[in-house]
């Protein structure tokens, strides 16, 4: 390890300092654990942020609202390390030097009975890579207006929601707004094609949907999304170019859920049918139509101490560009994860990106993670690509990555 | 940007101003004005269940609990005097700013729920059998008293001592572990003695035991 990865030694003594600073107020977490007054493991499985518990679930759905109004305030902050198996001396991030990625602030709370929110703004070094000199914008942002009618017979939780990224809305971890490679900075699926589902209109639309969850056993929603432009841009301002898309285009979403002893289960289906101008700088020029359709599942074992969550995830992309040709995209994801006493943890995630023009990205990304305080998360991941078509070097397993992070949140 | 920032600021404020809850489905844990029964539906059941029959074992089964337990152990978390894990991650934070009439309500909603065992079955396995054994005899050449002298002899609970009939076994093993190992739950002095010398087999039958035990 010492010779494979120097740079892991200075990050943890670069890491120290920011650990001692959160074990000196043990009760520092931040604004929603603040509103509950709950440690985190009440809503993430095992403490594992993002990844959500049924009562987590339940939190999000019923509007960010359980609890009492607090300073609705909190921060994040990644520092990482990638060590490319082959870097690319132009790439500063490839080398396995110490990085500051990203901070967020967070503005994330109950604002009345009804109404909540989780909106994030993040700051980024991005392309100024290895310094501190970078940009803000807004990151992941869902308000919520939620209701719930529940008696001994029947429980109906419905709402209407504002968001900025198609799926951030989800409360399951098998979408791929909070599916693998949530971690900032991390490696991700390469350089494959993937579907516009997967992070193509991530902040840059705006959507507003409604919702209803029915006996804790039915989710169904429907969502429009437009160009987050105009008074929506507050919602994507800054992110470095705004992709138009035409008109209102309609994200469907269905959930089955069951709980039994300390079991869960869902198995979904996602809809997003979307019109992209052609010319991104003409709105009058014929649109590109991109029709996602996505099966999904996740379980999920929460007995003290230990947990498990595991979920797959497959998007079938039919694409009809405006020049008159087409393409078809496919996405397959698989994520288990492991924690013991909400400290120590181990996830396996695999990935297949795969389209008809013969780009194709598949791999493997195995990681262990500790998680000394509530707030603060150390991982190690190993990204193994099996095919990377489009990526920095010809043989994919030249791309193997090495990825160190420190995320911690107050 | 001004004019977005305002625009979208008057939009909320009406919105919420206009489509506000009342006390009836709110899940406001510091208004003193909701009462118990509604925290109950909007909030402790996500957790706990309607009717107090939680599905996973993580969180205990408060369907039939004993009025008289269920305030004491509320002011155990309020007053972080419950130490142990299950109590501060949850229920510190809930219970911070209920009042006692809300407490109180919360209490009664809960003790009249009808509680569902585990698993009740016609005829006892072996090791229930052991555990009814536990439960009613005690282990007398260990000094360990029956648990049926104060909790009944249905488990039903009596005032501040539990009920213990239709709890989840997991729930049992982890709790008398903690007055076992720890000084965690100091309000329950009285079980680190008690259970100091049950062995893990014995904790495993009684708690299998009660799991699927039914009040008649």
């Amino acid at each position: 390890m010492r010779l494979l990865f120097p740079p892991l030694r200075g990050l943890l003594l670069a890491a120290l300092p920011v650990a001692l600073l959160v074990a000196s107020n043990a009760h520092a977490v931040p604004s929603f654990a603040r509103q509950t007054g709950q440690n985190c493991v009440a809503c993430h499985a095992g403490g594992q942020f993002p990844e959500l518990t049924p009562y987590g679930r339940m939190f999000k759905l019923t509007g960010y609202t359980i609890g009492q109004r607090t300073l609705p305030l909190s921060v994040m902050a990644v520092v990482n390390a990638n060590k490319v198996k082959v870097d690319d001396p132009a790439d500063k991030t490839t080398t396995g030097a110490l990085t500051f990625a990203t901070a967020s602030v967070f503005l994330a709370g109950k604002i009345s009975d009804n109404i909540g929110a989780f909106t994030q703004v993040t700051f980024d070094t991005t392309p100024n890579i290895g310094t501190f000199s970078g940009r803000s914008h807004p990151d992941n942002m869902d308000i919520r207006y939620a209701d719930r009618l529940i008696d001994d017979n029947s429980d109906l939780i419905y709402g209407l929601m504002l968001n900025n990224n198609p799926g951030v809305q989800d409360v399951f971890h098998s979408v791929p707004a909070w599916g693998p490679a949530t971690v900032p900075g991390s490696t991700g699926a390469g350089a494959g094609a993937a579907p516009i589902l997967d992070g193509g209109l991530g902040q840059q639309a705006a959507g507003i949907g409604a919702y209803a969850y029915w006996n804790r056993t039915l989710y169904a929603e429907i969502t429009g999304y437009k160009t987050g432009d105009g008074v929506f841009s507050i919602l994507t301002h800054g992110n470095g170019g705004q992709t138009y898309i035409k008109g209102t285009n309609p994200y469907v979403r269905l959930a089955l859920t069951k709980e039994w002893g300390p079991h869960n289960v869902m198995l979904g289906l996602t809809h997003f049918d979307v019109r992209q101008y052609s010319d991104q700088t003409d709105l009058t020029s014929p649109t590109d139509h991109y029709r996602d359709n996505g099966i999904d599942a996740q379980y999920q074992y929460l007995l003290d101490p230990y947990t498990v969550t595991a979920t797959v995830a497959r998007i079938h992309e039919n694409i009809d560009y405006a020049a008159g040709n087409s393409d078809t995209v496919n996405s397959l994801r698989a994520k288990a994860s492991f924690t013991y006493q909400a400290k120590y943890g181990a996830t396996l995630s695999y990935f297949s990106l795969t389209n008809t023009l013969g780009e194709e990205s598949k791999g493997w990304t195995p990681e262990v993670f500790w998680t000394p305080l509530q707030n603060v998360r150390l991982g190690l991941q190993y990204t193994l690509f099996n095919k990377d078509q489009a990526g920095a070097n010809p043989n994919a397993r030249d791309n193997n990555t090495l990825f160190f992070y420190v995320w911690g949140a107050y | 940007m001004k004019t977005v920032s305002i625009t979208l600021a008057l939009l909320l404020a009406a919105f919420g101003a206009g489509c506000s809850t009342t006390a009836e489905r709110s899940r406001n844990l510091a208004d003193p004005s909701v009462s118990g029964k509604t925290l109950a539906l909007q909030v402790c059941s996500n957790c706990h269940g309607v009717d107090g029959n939680s599905v996973n074992p993580n969180f205990p089964k408060l369907s039939g609990q004993q009025k008289e337990y269920f305030v004491a152990q509320m002011k155990e978390f309020k007053g972080h005097d419950r130490l142990d894990p299950e109590g501060f991650e949850y229920m510190w934070g809930i219970s911070r700013s209920l009042t006692e009439k809300q407490i109180d309500e919360l209490a009664s909603y809960f003790s009249q729920q009808k509680n569902n065992p585990d698993q009740a079955g016609d005829t006892l396995t072996q090791r229930e059998s052991a555990g009814k054994f536990v439960f009613e005899q005690g282990v007398a050449a260990r000094n360990i008293p029956p648990c049926s002298t104060c909790h009944g002899a249905e488990a039903a609970g009596n005032g501040t001592f539990p009920r213990l009939a239709g709890q989840h076994a997991d729930y049992i093993v982890k709790q008398l572990n903690v007055f076992q190992r720890t000084d965690e739950r100091p309000e329950g002095a009285i079980m680190k003695v008690i259970a100091h010398d049950l062995t893990s087999g014995n904790i495993e039958n009684v708690a299998a035991y009660l799991s699927s035990h039914t009040t008649k």
